[in-house]
């Protein structure tokens, strides 16, 4: 199969399919989604376009075929298909790219970030690839959209009017053209449409009948010098950061291979448990037929009720990360120790705590501030409840003001910290910085980006002369206190922390 | 009425591409007046070209959003998955025999052998909710009304089991009753599948039966499994009762009410476009033989002159290429006897797997070099001609 995409060197895509910053126009990845009824791959019988045509979003695609279903897949967007990825007769994973598919873009980048700490905030970047191999349509369309969220330090976010908008019905054109001439679908709904749907008529209705709002009034330019206040939380990490000077720190970097565990999340996304799921939405249907009961005999326990702040639609990397981050924890009891305060005039030897459980505590990046809420005994979370904690974590920061009280972040924070730098951009190495309080050490996690590894572990000719393979990779950047921790310590904990972050199958064998 | 249906697959055009308008748009579905009125149908016409265009028919115009059953028996006929080989699948020497036609349907999966004694089922279903169990489900509900001991198994394929059969059974296979494929779109799902109630199974087991090992093709093999009639698990089983068992089995599960709507080849159907045009494009040559995926068929023959091993590579029904390479050769003549082998070979080329005329490739081969490479690439060729029509 030809992997060579020539547009790569022009537009700087990264392989996740993620959006290319400022150009008018963007090339999506359309990979094949998860077609459920557990298929994992199908055959590409027939495309139903060629290459450099253009497309309207639902416009059948391709035909392909699983055992033995027959599916034909349309088109998520309107655009044009610039190559094929997989030819007609051979074999695409769930999850694999399907063909390239440009899409005329607006300006706004995706992501402004005013900060340029280490510290970042907890979404992570996978979201988005995920994004774009769900777009299965389907009679909703909301559900098509890459949902357009912008970073809370975006100055341009409007928090307040992002939540109705999503629950319009449009197809992907309509919300494009709305968008372009900076219509809110919210104020038109519900349009004419089938179903309230928003058609272009109305957004054109809509337009005709607003006047032209002003330009918006431009800042007045700055003539002097200008003297302003830190803020509360931005002298909070003032006085941490002085502070950390204290802590000698070594610096660690490596990367871990999430590809296991990217093959994995199919499955883990069809099987989140019904009260992790957003209340409005409908859960896979069980496999067990309505007519068996299993509350028949003796009443089947109740799940806990989860706050709909904490239900989410999709598994990422990051509760995959910290669980088996907490898992590592407990097989080094070193890393679940912190300093233990001593009173000021203690001349005592220094001590360490070791606690029974891993507590870690997540750097969060709001429109308020840099926040430190923990997540105490993180070992005793299954996947699914580290994603919803985190998930229900980012919404309380996200509110304005902060919805994160003391009992979030408790005086006694976690031993190891983490922060989700890859959020924000592709940087690579980020050095994060340890402050009093943190624990004995603090990890970045990068952004999970596809590349070509000829290691020894993959180096191998094959049939088609390819050798080598191509892996999904995650940089991770350790700051450890050197005070209680050696190098070679923190290299073996990091080892062991690949072990399972590289082989997810063993958290079967783990699993209570 | 009974229709004639033989192959009316066209030699003519030989170099015709295929056609990438065979994945259908809803702009390109041909257009209809008519409009389903009930979410049970039952076609009384044993045409299968009818009951595929009514099944297709059927599932792009019925509401997305609620549930549908189509039932329906074929007279004797093979029907092949969207993606099989024919050739691989089909018996065709023993099907032209017997007069007994194959068709390509537009759902995945293997091939199946229909006759009156086999009742086919169609379950419809919004994409959303497509749950392969619980429609099989519907008709295990059915079988156990009826007094058979019908199960799914883990390939939701539908099974009998029971006492009567251990005595016929040997290790713990039990046997299938019923095969099953689907078609997934946009909007909307289908399962369907057969119930063998009182099938000639002998039939099935020699039009099915095809032994080309050196065939080696892409697309989906037939997953062959050892199958049984409903009758001998219960004598008493009718296709009429079948029929209304899965009837109120659906009723149940859908909490439906419709009466059946019973069809048949009406004029009102037959002059409609959109059957018309289905139920032509279903025999022809596209759809036919020009949606095959490729593949490479190695053959081996001593001829009384020679060995000769012919490999033939064919896409969507065209011949790719095919080589002749000869060894072992017992005459003198044997470069001059590869050459013309060789010419056989270019001018099959783009020509239509199994339906090249004699003429198409012999004619004036005989002026290149002699009677006897004449005969020879005579007997060579009549030898290839029998292979790809078997």
């Amino acid at each position: 199969m030809n992997v060579e995409i020539p547009y790569f060197a022009r537009h700087q895509l990264s392989p996740g399919g993620t959006w290319i910053s400022s150009r008018q126009k963007s090339l999506r990845t359309f990979k094949l989604a998860d077609i459920g009824e557990g298929i994992t791959e199908c055959e590409i019988i027939r495309w139903a376009v060629k290459e450099q045509s253009a497309v309207q979003s639902f416009d059948p695609l391709c035909e392909v075929q699983s055992d033995k279903a027959s599916v034909e897949i349309t088109s998520p967007y309107d655009g044009v298909i610039k190559q094929f990825l997989v030819g007609e007769g051979e074999v695409a994973k769930v999850g694999q790219g399907l063909c390239l598919i440009e899409v005329a873009e607006d300006d706004t980048t995706h992501v402004e970030s005013t900060e340029t700490t280490g510290q970042s905030p907890v979404k992570t970047p996978v979201q988005v690839t995920h994004d774009v191999a769900e777009d299965t349509p389907t009679e909703a369309p909301p559900s098509v959209n890459v949902p357009l969220r912008k970073h809370p330090l975006d100055p341009t976010n409007d928090l307040s009017g992002t939540a109705t908008t999503d629950h319009v019905l449009a197809t992907p054109s309509v919300r494009h053209f709305a968008r372009q001439h900076g219509v809110d679908l919210a104020a038109i709904a519900p349009g004419s449409g089938r179903d309230g749907r928003v058609e272009k008529k109305d957004v054109e209705a809509f337009i005709s009948k607003v006047p032209v709002p002003d330009e918006v009034e431009t800042a007045s330019r700055q003539q002097e010098d200008v003297v302003v206040d830190l803020g509360r939380t931005r002298h909070g990490m003032w006085k941490a950061m002085v502070q950390s000077l204290e802590i000698p720190q070594f610096g660690y970097s490596t990367s871990l291979d999430l590809t296991r565990i990217h093959g994995l999340l199919p499955t883990l996304n069809a099987h989140i448990p019904a009260h992790f799921l957003p209340s409005a939405s409908t859960p896979s249907s069980p496999r067990i037929s309505h007519m068996v009961n299993p509350s028949a005999l003796y009443p089947v326990p109740q799940p806990p009720s989860v706050p709909e702040s904490g239900r989410f639609t999709k598994m990422t990397y990051l509760p995959f990360l910290l669980k088996t981050l907490a898992i590592s924890m407990m097989e080094w009891p070193l890393f679940r120790a912190s300093i233990t305060p001593a009173p000021a005039q203690d001349t005592n030897k220094p001590t360490l705590t070791i606690r029974p459980t891993a507590d870690l505590t997540l750097a969060l990046s709001t429109p308020t501030g840099l926040y430190t809420p923990t997540i105490p005994s993180a070992q005793s979370f299954s996947l699914h409840a580290l994603a919803s904690r985190v998930t229900h974590l980012a919404y309380l920061g996200r509110q304005v003001p902060c919805g994160l009280t003391v009992k979030d972040m408790p005086r006694r924070g976690g031993t190891i910290s983490v922060s989700n730098v890859g959020a924000i951009g592709k940087g690579e190495g980020a050095s994060p910085v340890l402050v009093p309080g943190g624990g004995v050490a603090i990890v970045a996690i990068g952004r999970a980006k596809w590349v070509w590894d000829v290691s020894d572990e993959f180096y191998r000719p094959n049939d088609d002369g390819m050798e080598g393979e191509r892996r999904l990779k995650i940089d991770v950047s350790w700051s450890v206190d050197h005070r209680v921790v050696e190098g070679a310590e923190l290299a073996a904990f990091v080892e062991t922390w690949r072990g399972w972050v590289e082989n997810p199958e063993r958290l079967i064998a783990v699993a209570t | 009425m009974f229709v004639s249906f033989r192959h009316v697959a066209s030699v003519l055009g030989a170099r015709s591409k295929p056609s990438t308008a065979l994945v259908r748009t809803s702009a390109s579905l041909p257009s209809t007046s008519l409009r389903p009125q009930s979410a049970i149908y039952v076609s009384t016409s044993t045409n299968p070209y009818f009951n595929l265009t009514l099944e297709d028919w059927l599932f792009r115009q019925y509401p997305a959003h609620a549930p549908l059953l189509l039932l329906y028996r074929d007279s004797p006929c093979i029907v092949i998955g969207r993606n099989q080989n024919p050739w691989k699948e089909v018996n065709l020497r023993v099907a032209r025999e017997r007069n007994v036609p194959w068709i390509r349907r537009r759902s995945g999966g293997g091939t199946v052998f229909h006759d009156l004694g086999n009742t086919n089922y169609s379950i419809h279903v919004p994409r959303t909710s497509f749950d392969r169990a619980k429609t099989a489900n519907i008709v295990v509900r059915a079988l156990r009304a009826l007094g058979a001991e019908g199960y799914a198994n883990e390939r939701n394929d539908i099974c009998v089991g029971g006492k009567k059969m251990a005595a016929v059974l040997t290790s713990a296979c039990d046997r299938h009753v019923s095969g099953a494929a689907y078609k997934i779109v946009s909007g909307r799902a289908y399962h369907h599948g057969t119930m063998l109630i009182s099938t000639r199974l002998d039939t099935l087991r020699d039009l099915l039966r095809v032994d080309k090992p050196t065939m080696n093709a892409k697309g989906v093999e037939s997953v062959r499994s050892p199958v049984c009639n409903l009758v001998e698990a219960n004598p008493r089983i009718t296709h009429e009762a079948f029929v209304e068992a899965v009837i109120a089995s659906f009723r149940e599960e859908y909490d439906v009410d419709d009466e059946p709507c019973m069809v048949e080849e009406t004029p009102e159907y037959v002059g409609d476009e959109y059957f018309k045009s289905g139920m032509a494009e279903l025999p022809g040559w596209e759809w036919a033989y020009g949606q095959t995926p490729e593949f490479e068929y190695v053959l081996k023959k001593k001829f009384g002159w020679g060995d000769v091993t012919s490999t033939i590579r064919s896409k969507h029904g065209i011949i790719l290429s095919s080589t002749s390479t000869l060894a072992a050769a017992t005459t003198a003549s044997s470069t001059n006897i590869q050459a013309t082998l060789d010419e056989l070979g270019r001018r099959l080329e783009g020509k239509r797997y199994g339906f090249v005329q004699d003429a198409e490739v012999l004619s004036d081969l005989e002026y290149r070099s002699g009677d006897v490479a004449q005969s020879e690439a005579g007997e060579l060729w009549r030898w290839l001609k029998a292979e790809m029509s078997a």
